[in-house]
Formats: C-alpha cells, structure tokens, sequence
C-alpha cells in the first residue's frame, strides 16, 4: 500500500516519474484509470487521464498534482469524490475506484486553496 | 437559498444526519447538549497511534520542542536522511496505512487519546474543529506536540505558516483550552463542492463533506462508507437513511 506498491520506480522519495500517460500499459488489475479536473480557478493539467497504481494513496496523488502545477508552500491541494467529499489521505486509489468509479475510470476533481488561516 | 452559507439550523440538521450515520457505521460520534442552553455540539473521542515528529515543530522555529520536560515524546533532534522538503517523507510511522516510510527520527510513538468536538461558528457561518489530546496518563499535549502530529499530506502547509492552521483556543461552549483548526478559509474549500451540488441538483451534507477536509488534518478519519452506505439524495431530504 501507499507509495511501496508494486512499481519499482516508486520509492519514499520524491518521485520525479509520474503515473504513465494515457492508456498504454494499463495493466487492468494494477491501474486503475483517473481523470482529474480542475476546479475553480485552479490551474487545468494539460494530461488529464492518468493510469494510476491502484496502491498509490491520495496524499502521493496530490503531491505529483502539486507538483506538476507547481504550486507552492503556501497551497494546499484538496481533491474531491464524486465532488462531495475528500477521500482520507491515506487513501488508497484503487478502493476509490472500487466505490466510486464509473465508465472504467475514478473522476477526481483538484482544487487548491489556502485552505486555513 | 444560498449553499455556501451554512446557519446554525442546517447545522444542526446536517448534524442530525452526520449521526445517524455514525450510528450505522459505529463511528462514535455523539450530540452533546450544553446544560442550561440549546446549543450543543457534535463530539467524538478516538485513540490514535501517534509519532510525534520533533522535526516539524523545531521548523516553526519556537523554542517550545525542547523545553517540554515530558520524556513520552522524546522525538530526535537527528535530521531525516532523505528529507528534502517533501512532506512524503516525514510520516508517523505507525500509521496502518502507511506501509513505506523512510522517516529516520527516533520519534516515539504512543497511543494519544484524542477528543474531536464539532461546533457551529456564527462569525464564520462554517463548523469549527476544536480537539484536544491527551497521553494515556492523562498529559495534555502541547501544541508544539500537535503540530508534529499533523498529517505529512498537510504538514508544508503548517510550517509555512503554523498560527494560522492550528492554535489553543478557549471552547466557545466549555471555556476550556481546546486546539482549533482556523476555519476562516472554510467557505473558500467548500465553495466547489457546495457549487457542484447546486448545479446537479445533489444534496450534499456540508459538515459531512467539510468533515472529511479537515478530519485527516488532525487525524480524524471520515470513513468511506459515509459516502456509499448511504445514498446521497437521502442525507437532506430525508429523516431517515434507510
């Protein structure tokens, strides 16, 4: 579970390789399809569908969101389900996807925000 | 009516619902009742497993870390190996979920146990998230000890600017030293939800969905099933969510 899936290219570290692009290799029982939107006026990805490792938890999701946006310190990102509510951030992926997805594909929306303070 | 403004009786309401599904799902939560008034709040107490990471704390530059004479938490002064910047890397190591850590602090972990409190902001027309914990011989924590207990995934976010996030406030209801977590940026994250439910004609439950926001800040997790044991459209236009 979290980053310690099954990619051998996901380390604790920062991880400079983002989820494969597109469809491609999709393995179906260890990706798992993610569209992402922008909400507000968060800034769009310019890749929207992602295959992600099933294992990978919504914290390394939103932190290679963050990073891919180039957002800084002072932002947090949220990203929401079914745009009602925010999956824990240890959450992994693939249960999204197990509950909420639809079409073959979990939709999350980003948004960041200043969030406290 | 508007969704971004939350009045004391949707809160109420949204409450209601938040229990009933709590009741389902055994999550704990409870409605406390001021004696002598009509206000009341939503309540819940959880143990957590808790690492507490000196590293963060010592980066708000107070001097509070070390002073603690309380040896339960005697976290490191020894630096992360591999710690850049990224929050990824600095993870309570006892968490379940979290499988992978590479944290090397000799941080120790403890049972802390923790009371999570829901009340109702007027100035703020948002809920509110006071808490307090406590070790297991009943210490308070400080709030140094809170900081470095924060989720890694907001942790950044809290060293760039701790007072703002998380300070020590008298409850409202209580007149006890409780933690909050500011909630004057609350209307700006739940603004897209809310948004997004108007515009489909969903109901959502805004302390619900507010819940599962700021919950895993303070180790408060809202679990799934709140989501998909009970459908949506029920949570406001129904008593019940059977």
């Amino acid at each position: 579970m979290s980053d310690s899936a099954e990619s051998p290219t996901e380390t604790q570290k920062e991880e400079p390789q983002p989820p494969a692009d597109d469809s491609a290799a999709n393995d179906e029982k260890k990706k798992i399809d993610v569209l992402l939107k922008a909400v507000g006026d968060t800034p769009i990805m310019k890749t929207k569908k992602w295959a992600v490792d099933r294992g990978r938890t919504v914290q390394s999701l939103a932190q290679f969101i963050s990073r891919f946006l180039k957002l800084d310190g002072n932002e947090q990102l949220f990203i929401y389900v079914n745009q009602s509510f925010a999956p824990s951030p240890d959450q992994e992926v693939g249960v999204l996807f197990d509950c909420f997805g639809s079409d073959g594909k979990l939709v999350l929306h980003y948004c960041k925000s200043q969030a406290w303070g | 009516m508007s969704w971004y403004v939350l009045d004391e009786e949707k809160f109420h309401h949204c409450c209601q619902l938040l229990l009933q599904q709590s009741e389902q799902l055994r999550d704990g939560w409870i409605w406390e009742v001021v004696q002598g008034s009509k206000e009341g709040y939503l309540k819940k107490t959880a143990l957590r497993l808790v690492t507490l990471d000196s590293k963060a704390a010592q980066k708000q530059e107070r001097s509070g870390s070390d002073s603690e004479p309380h040896t339960s938490c005697h976290s490191s002064v020894k630096p992360h190996g591999q710690e850049g910047e990224q929050p990824d890397c600095i993870r309570d190591e006892v968490d379940d979920e979290d499988a992978g850590i590479c944290t090397v602090t000799e941080s120790s972990s403890q049972v802390l146990q923790f009371e999570y409190h829901i009340l109702y902001s007027c100035s703020y027309g948002s809920p509110v998230l006071y808490f307090r914990a406590f070790t297991l011989e009943g210490r308070s924590l400080s709030l140094e000890e809170v900081w470095s207990s924060v989720h890694p995934n907001f942790r950044l976010r809290l060293q760039n600017s701790p007072l703002n996030t998380i300070t020590q406030q008298e409850h409202p209801l209580l007149g006890q030293p409780f933690f909050v977590l500011h909630p004057c940026k609350t209307e700006e994250f739940m603004r897209p939800v809310l948004q997004a439910a108007q515009d489909q004609h969903r109901p959502v439950n805004y302390v619900l969905s507010w819940l599962s926001v700021v919950g895993p800040v303070v180790g408060l997790d809202v679990p799934l099933k709140y989501s998909t044991v009970v459908h949506p459209a029920a949570s406001l236009s129904s008593t019940e969510p059977d």
